[in-house]
Parts: structure tokens; C-alpha cells; sequence
């Protein structure tokens, strides 16, 4: 307690000095903490926007189908497998798909697409595909008078085959068994823009489907959502342990290309706020040696009238992880508005960014724990570390030396 | 092995008078009754090679002219034992109800098919069962070939580039059904007899593109139908091979019954066709089956 006050009285003894040396180690705190925070939370943005768009937040699907796609690898839909899914507390939806290549053909144009094939009203709840619907009306599980199944189109298939709501559209494709899938639908709705996702999609209910590809009983994925994307890891493994027969892939599986490159760059938006972190503390390092060297006499005096080595180290560490944390209270004071108004409201960009298709106005920042409190812990680190050398050099003092100077 | 020795091309007048002949037999063959004279002509040759002491090679073997008469002998009896073989299933017209199994790793399926054909370069085949596919039909004529899909009442061109597709997700290409009748013209042939079979090796001739580098027919001497075929591509691997069995009589032909084709580029999958019934120049086949026109109508041929 005694090494405490003493170190506060000490640093305030040089006010300017100590002034300077907060405001550089408060201002990268703020630095630090405000680049995580647009990182993290403009990757968050990303993520939530694929996810609900049409990934989930994990999907179960048969072996390896994620990495070989065959349109024979259909796992069995069963209310067990389902129920097994939902039970789960932190599952919001699950939603069944079917997909296949296909060629789309309309009077005299042709052209290929894929087909997906969803459950209207899972699908609904899982991702925004209902609210994707550009023309038209998303199609309900009900049948249509003509007997013909109600198909959506993405916007480029419809463009390619010159026809919109209304006109009819034949598919042809190979079924699960080999044979060959042919059928007419008529389009109810078209999805999305010229450079979404979908574009190139052709949407048929469930069954429609199933029945087309002749795998009826049979999906090649469920899509599952979660209440909170940062559980998908535990998620996974407790369904895996579940589901033993089939393959679950969290969207870091599914999108294996934007998670490698995302987590690449957070790494080397680190790496840059350490260099920064670095070389302010080689100015705090500077600093404090500079402290030491001016109260040699001083530190000689204590050790003549007694004082341990040990102690007079501890009074150099302290004094500068004191100057780290009030730096660290200052920097957060300044920076958690900041960082908040990024969370909530976000920096309108002049220019709006296209990432796969999803437009970004704004620029987004997190609010989470981690954004404050990991570079509250490289800072006290290497506060640590800098205050080493010239405690180990003041602790060496010895009195005849130091007061050979008086 | 033999190539030297019995390549036409070294002899060009031999090689015209192989390939008029050939020729000749085709134009005569879908006015006359093809069956009867290949026959013929092969009888003919059987008992011209028989005069010229095939089997037992004459002492003046060394000259040239009549190694000429020998090559030239058995080109056309390899050439006369292929296109027999073609038209094995076919006659003036013909008429057939198939079973074909198709088996992969994956999925089981059993189609049952109604099949006619006029001379060698006509047919139409008619899907009957599953009810899914009921209805689809293909017509081929000369190197064209069509599809009709009921469901959406389309008629699809096979194009050229979708040739080596399968037919209907069989282990049979469209191709196979298409150009399979100028097998004599395009390879050359030599042939290996022995007590048991001819076995014919199919060699592409140099001016002509073909999908397979070779192809071994093996005949049945006694009974003159084929045993197996074996297809390989131009590394000299062995791509697929089809097998004929179960010899079974139809109205006084012996046919083989069923063919099975293997896919040895893909462990697992093969095809089997099985001739349920067979009749050759029905009384009630016309000729307007093989129309485009009739790709639509849902009737039975």
C-alpha cells in the first residue's frame, strides 16, 4: 500500500511529462480499441447478411456432399431428424433444401440455372428469401388451379429467357435415379437483382422439387438458424454427437474462402496495431528510464537508510502499470461513445461497398468485450515488460555509487 | 499384328473394290433383305476362301498376287461378318420389346421399351414403363437423332456435342444408337479365326476420325452371332465392354437376348439389355413411324 502511494505521488511529479506519457498510451488504447471494433463489426455485418441470406448458420447435410455435390446424395427427411434439430435450445429454424444444375428453357432461349428447391414456410422463417421478391408473389404451399407448380426466378434467368410473372418455364435436368427430369412451372415471382446470389436460381416448392428430381422423401441439406451466431461451434459438435449418420458444416465450412480471408486480415489488422503498440511503448520505455535516471540520488539515499532492491523494482513496475491503467480509463472513456455510435448507427459510406452482392452502406463497429479488453491486456503486457529494464537498473543502485553524484 | 498383310491401303484397287462392294451391299441391302444377302455374299466368301485353302496356307503363299487374293479374301469376310453383325437385330424393318436394367453404385432402374427399326438407319424407340418416363421417345434418322419429352411437349435435336452422352442415363451413348451401322467403314478390320470364334480387331482407318483407338469383336462361329465387344479408347485402355448371352430363337432367328454393356471407367455401372420379344418385317409396321411427326403421337407402334 505504501509502494502505491508513493508511486502515485511520483508520477505526479513531473506533470507534463506525465501528461505526454498518457495521452500517447491512452491514444493507442483508442487507436487499437476503435480498429478492432470497425473489423469485428464489419465482418459481424457480413456474416449476419450471408447467413440469413441463404447459408444458415450451419447446415447438415449427407458425407460430403458440401465438397462433392451429387444430386444422388440425399439424406432422408424425417420429422425425427428435424425434431432432433429443433430441440436444441439455441436453434431459431431449421429449413430444408434440394438442389440440382438444370438447363431453363422458354420459347426458342435456353439457359443453365440451379435449381433450389425450399419448404415456403421454413424457408421463410430461416432466411429472406420471402423478403428477396422483387415481382410477383412468393409462393405458398398451395396448388394452383392450372396444375402447374409455382417457380421463382432469379433475376438473370428470367432477363436470359426473356419471359417474367405469369409466363411459363420449362426445366430439364437429370433425376436421382438417372432418368431424365422434365416438367413445365409456371413463374409466380422473381427474386432478387441482376448481381445478387440468386440471380442465376430457380426457386421450386419442396415437393415440386423433390418430385422433378425424383428423390420425393429426400433433401440434400437442412439450413439451420441460431439465436446467436457465436454459438454455432458448441452447436456443431453437440449435433454432430447427435446426428452421427450425417455431415454438419458450420458457415466457416461453408464459406471456407471468405472465413480464410477474413481471419487473415484480422490477423494483419493485429499485427499493425501491435507495431503501433510497439513503438509507443519504446517512447514509455524511454520515458521512464529517463525518471530513473534523474532520481538516482534518491533511490541511493533510500537504499542507504535501508530499502530492499526487491522494493525499489516494484516502485518503478508499479508507478508505470499505474500510468498504463489511468491511460487505459482515460482512452476508454474517450473511445466507448465513439465505438458505440458505430455499433448503433454506423458511418454512412459515399460510396456503397458490394460484397458478394449485399451492399454495405454503412460502416458498422461491435460493441463486445473483447474490442475493449484485449488491448486493455497487450498494453498492461507491455507496460510490464518496458518498466523491467529500468526497475532491474534502479534496484542495482548502490548508495556510494549514487551519492558519489550529490 | 497382321496389319501389313491385310491393309487395304496398300493396295489401293483392292481397297476400292472392298469399300464398292461394301458399298453396293448397302444400297442393295435396304431394297433387297439384307439378311439374305449377307448371307450370300458370305457364303459366297466361304467358299471362295475355302477354294483358296485359307486355313491351310498354299505353298505359293509367297507370291504376290496371291497374297493378294488371300488379303483381299478375308478383308471382305471381315467386312461381311461385321456388317452381319450389325444388322444382327434388324431386318428390312424390325420390331422389338426391350427390358433395359440400368444398375450404379447409386440407384437401381428398369425401363421397358418398344423399339422399331427400318433397314439400318432408321429406328424409334418408345419408352413405356416407369410411369415417369412413359411416353419419351427418340427417333433416329441416318446420323440425326430427336427426343420428345411429353411432360413439356418438346422435340430436342441431339447435337453432335452431346453425342457421347448417354441415352436416357444408360451406359449406352447416343452415339452407339446413332452411328453404330458404319463400323466396316470407318476401322479396318483383320480377323483372327479359331476353332470356336472370329475375332474381328477394329482399327481406325488413318483418314477417319473415330471414338474408339480399337474395338475386338469376338463371333460365335457356330451360331454366328457376337460374344462380346470390347471398346477401347485411343491409349489402348479398355473403356467398356459389351457382352451377349443367352441365345434364345425368334421366329426361326437365333438372337442373343440379352446384352449386358460395362462401364470399366465406372466401377459399378452397367446396363442390360434384354430382347423380350423380337419380330423381323412385321406385316403392320409403316413406315411413318419414322417421322418426326410420330415422336408426338402416344400411341403404340
Amino acid at each position: 500500500m505504501l509502494l502505491v502511494k508513493l508511486a502515485f505521488r511520483n508520477i505526479q511529479r513531473q506533470r507534463r511529462r506525465t501528461l505526454l506519457t498518457l495521452l500517447s498510451m491512452s491514444g493507442g488504447y483508442a487507436l487499437s480499441c476503435l480498429s478492432l471494433s470497425l473489423a469485428e463489426g464489419s465482418y459481424k455485418n457480413i456474416i449476419a447478411l450471408f447467413t440469413t441470406d441463404h447459408t444458415g448458420h450451419l447446415q447438415v447435410h449427407l458425407d460430403d456432399y458440401l465438397q462433392r455435390p451429387k444430386v444422388y446424395k440425399g439424406l432422408t427427411d424425417s420429422v425425427e431428424t428435424r425434431q432432433l434439430i429443433t430441440s436444441l435450445p439455441w436453434v431459431r429454424a431449421v429449413a430444408p433444401r434440394v438442389f440440382a444444375p438444370v438447363l431453363a428453357y422458354a420459347g426458342n432461349q435456353h439457359t443453365p440455372a440451379q435449381l433450389i428447391g425450399v419448404d415456403p414456410v421454413l424457408e421463410r422463417q430461416a432466411t429472406r428469401l420471402a423478403d428477396k421478391v422483387q415481382q410477383g408473389q412468393y409462393f405458398d404451399s398451395e396448388p394452383s388451379p392450372d396444375n402447374r407448380q409455382p417457380a421463382m426466378l432469379g433475376l438473370r434467368i428470367a432477363q436470359s429467357l426473356n419471359i417474367t410473372v405469369g409466363d411459363d418455364v420449362i426445366l430439364i435436368s437429370q433425376g436421382a435415379d438417372g432418368s431424365v427430369a422434365n416438367d413445365i412451372y409456371r413463374v409466380d415471382a422473381l427474386v432478387g437483382t441482376r448481381d445478387s446470389w440468386d440471380s442465376r436460381n430457380v426457386y421450386l416448392p419442396m415437393e415440386a422439387a423433390q418430385e422433378f428430381l425424383a428423390m420425393s422423401g429426400r433433401v440434400h441439406e437442412y439450413a439451420v438458424m441460431l439465436h446467436d451466431i457465436d454459438q454455432v461451434s458448441r452447436v456443431a459438435a453437440t449435433l454432430q454427437q447427435r446426428l452421427t449418420t450425417l455431415t454438419i458444416d458450420t458457415w466457416m465450412q461453408v464459406e471456407p474462402t471468405f472465413y480464410s480471408s477474413m481471419e487473415t486480415d484480422k490477423r494483419g489488422n493485429r499485427v499493425s496495431l501491435l507495431i503501433i503498440l510497439f513503438i509507443v511503448f519504446i517512447g514509455v520505455l524511454n520515458t521512464v528510464l529517463m525518471s530513473v535516471m534523474e532520481r538516482t540520488n534518491e533511490f541511493g539515499v533510500l537504499r542507504a537508510i535501508g530499502s530492499r532492491p526487491t522494493k525499489i523494482f516494484q516502485l518503478i513496475v508499479i508507478e508505470t502499470l499505474m500510468l498504463a491503467l489511468i491511460s487505459i480509463f482515460i482512452g476508454a472513456i474517450v473511445v466507448a461513445p465513439l465505438i458505440a455510435w458505430f455499433t448503433l448507427q454506423g458511418y454512412p459510406l459515399p460510396d456503397p461497398i458490394d460484397i458478394g452482392g449485399i451492399k454495405f452502406k454503412h460502416m458498422l463497429g461491435d460493441f463486445s468485450a473483447y474490442v475493449f479488453v484485449a488491448p486493455m491486456i497487450i498494453i498492461l503486457t507491455f507496460a510490464l515488460l518496458v518498466s523491467i529494464p529500468p526497475g532491474i537498473r534502479a534496484a542495482r543502485i548502490t548508495p556510494t555509487r549514487a551519492m558519489s553524484n550529490l | 499384328m497382321h496389319d501389313s498383310l491385310l491393309d487395304p491401303t496398300l493396295d489401293p484397287t483392292l481397297d476400292n473394290a472392298c469399300s464398292t462392294l461394301t458399298k453396293m451391299l448397302k444400297r442393295l441391302r435396304s431394297t433387297c433383305g439384307r439378311t439374305v444377302l449377307t448371307g450370300l455374299l458370305w457364303t459366297l466368301s466361304v467358299t471362295h476362301a475355302a477354294s483358296e485353302d485359307l486355313t491351310n496356307p498354299p505353298a505359293i503363299a509367297t507370291d504376290t498376287a496371291a497374297q493378294a487374293t488371300v488379303q483381299a479374301t478375308v478383308q471382305t469376310q471381315a467386312h461381311a461378318l461385321i456388317d452381319q453383325m450389325e444388322a444382327l437385330y434388324r431386318g428390312k424393318t424390325s420390331r422389338a420389346r426391350i427390358l433395359m436394367k440400368i444398375n450404379t453404385p447409386q440407384y437401381q432402374r428398369e425401363m421397358s421399351l418398344s423399339a422399331s427399326s427400318q433397314g439400318v438407319d432408321d429406328f424409334f424407340i418408345r419408352i413405356l414403363s416407369p410411369r415417369r418416363e412413359a411416353g419419351i421417345t427418340t427417333l433416329k434418322l441416318d446420323n440425326e437423332m430427336w427426343n420428345y419429352f411429353p411432360k413439356i411437349d418438346k422435340i430436342i435435336k441431339v447435337p453432335p456435342s452431346m453425342m457421347m452422352g448417354s441415352w436416357m442415363g444408360s451406359d449406352f451413348t447416343n452415339d452407339d444408337l446413332v452411328k453404330e451401322t458404319t463400323l466396316s467403314e470407318d476401322y479396318q478390320l483383320s480377323l483372327v479365326e479359331t476353332p470356336e470364334q472370329y475375332v474381328i480387331t477394329l482399327l481406325p482407318r488413318t483418314q477417319t476420325v473415330t471414338i474408339w483407338g480399337k474395338i475386338e469383336y469376338v463371333i460365335d462361329k457356330r451360331h454366328l452371332v457376337p460374344i462380346t465387344q470390347h471398346f477401347f479408347d485411343d491409349r489402348g485402355e479398355l473403356v467398356r465392354t459389351l457382352n451377349f448371352s443367352h441365345l434364345k430363337d425368334y421366329n426361326g432367328h437365333l438372337r442373343p437376348s440379352q446384352l449386358e454393356m460395362k462401364a470399366l471407367n465406372k466401377p459399378g455401372h452397367s446396363t442390360r439389355v434384354i430382347y423380350e420379344s423380337l419380330e423381323f418385317n412385321p406385316d403392320d409396321l409403316s413406315t411413318d413411324v419414322f417421322t418426326l411427326r410420330n415422336l408426338r403421337r402416344r400411341q403404340q407402334e
